[in-house]
């Protein structure tokens, strides 16, 4: 058996939560799909299809929204009540009227992504004229990686929209339609 | 920093800082000044580690939000890469997506 013989093998009998849960592995599969290798395109099917473990993106992003909104509002009643509130008027405003689920994920992404930059600024303007030049360092480079995820996160909404309605995943049914 | 204690008896407070790259030793006193200048050295002291305490605590914390907005974006990222590949799309150049030509292959 040659080497993308062996890989492929590989490739198959790796189940689909491995390749969720091995980033690497689901890439390579993702690679060998793109190089146009056939046998990764049912992999990747599978991937969508049947792997429950997606669904908790989508409850992924609202957990760690629920923790930035606790730490930011504190014993604020008011902010918990008004965060949440805009946040929901924002996710709403991005994902347009009828998303699709795979626009309604990544604009909950958009939303969390906005809401950790402006938390990490808050935090940093508020520990300004107490930090040393290497914790400054430290703060403004989680800044810039924040910065840089929420530029991205809108640049996948931006993709998607740009492909239409051709591409259809349908997380909470895991479903995928892929007609044009 | 500290207390010394001299030959002729009795304690003196001193305290070291870096001038020009050498270390300057400071003389504060004995009795009071030397008492108000130890203490002052201890406030700051402990400031500097409550302030360094705090410091830790919110790079645990903010590493963890980090973690969980890092892992939900790399996994969106790879559902949108995946939806677009079985959905007939390919990446040129590993920038824009461009619909694959011809019949959709596999499944």
């Amino acid at each position: 058996m040659g080497p993308k013989k062996a890989d492929s093998a590989a490739m198959n009998n790796a189940s689909t939560s491995e390749l969720i849960e091995d980033t690497e592995k689901l890439m390579a599969v993702i690679d060998r799909a793109q190089d146009g290798d056939k046998e990764a395109l049912p992999v990747l099917r599978k991937v969508l299809d049947e792997e429950p473990r997606i669904a908790r993106f989508v409850d992924l992003a609202r957990d760690v929204e629920r923790s930035i909104v606790e730490k930011i509002s504190g014993n604020d009643v008011f902010a918990q009540e008004a965060i949440p509130r805009n946040l929901k008027a924002m996710r709403r405003e991005i994902a347009r009227e009828d998303p699709s689920p795979l626009e309604r994920l990544l604009a909950e992404r958009i939303t969390v992504c906005w809401l950790e930059l402006q938390y990490f600024e808050a935090i940093y303007a508020q520990n300004l004229g107490k930090l040393t030049i290497t914790q400054s360092d430290y703060h403004q480079r989680r800044l810039d990686k924040a910065h840089r995820r929420y530029l991205s996160s809108i640049k996948a909404l931006a993709q998607i929209r740009k492909m239409g309605p051709a591409v259809q995943i349908n997380i909470a049914e895991k479903q995928i339609n892929t007609s044009r | 920093m500290g207390w010394e204690s001299r030959q002729r008896g009795g304690f003196y407070y001193t305290r070291s800082r870096k001038v020009n790259g050498r270390v300057v030793r400071e003389y504060l006193g004995s009795g009071a000044p030397g008492q108000i200048a130890a203490l002052e050295d201890e406030y700051e002291r402990r400031r500097r580690e409550e302030q360094a305490a705090y410091e830790r605590e919110l790079r645990e914390e903010l590493d963890a939000l980090d973690a969980s907005v890092e892992e939900l974006s790399r996994a969106s990222d790879l559902l949108v890469r995946t939806a677009l590949i079985v959905s007939g799309y390919r990446q040129h150049n590993r920038g824009e997506w461009r619909l694959r030509r011809g019949p959709k292959e596999g499944g």
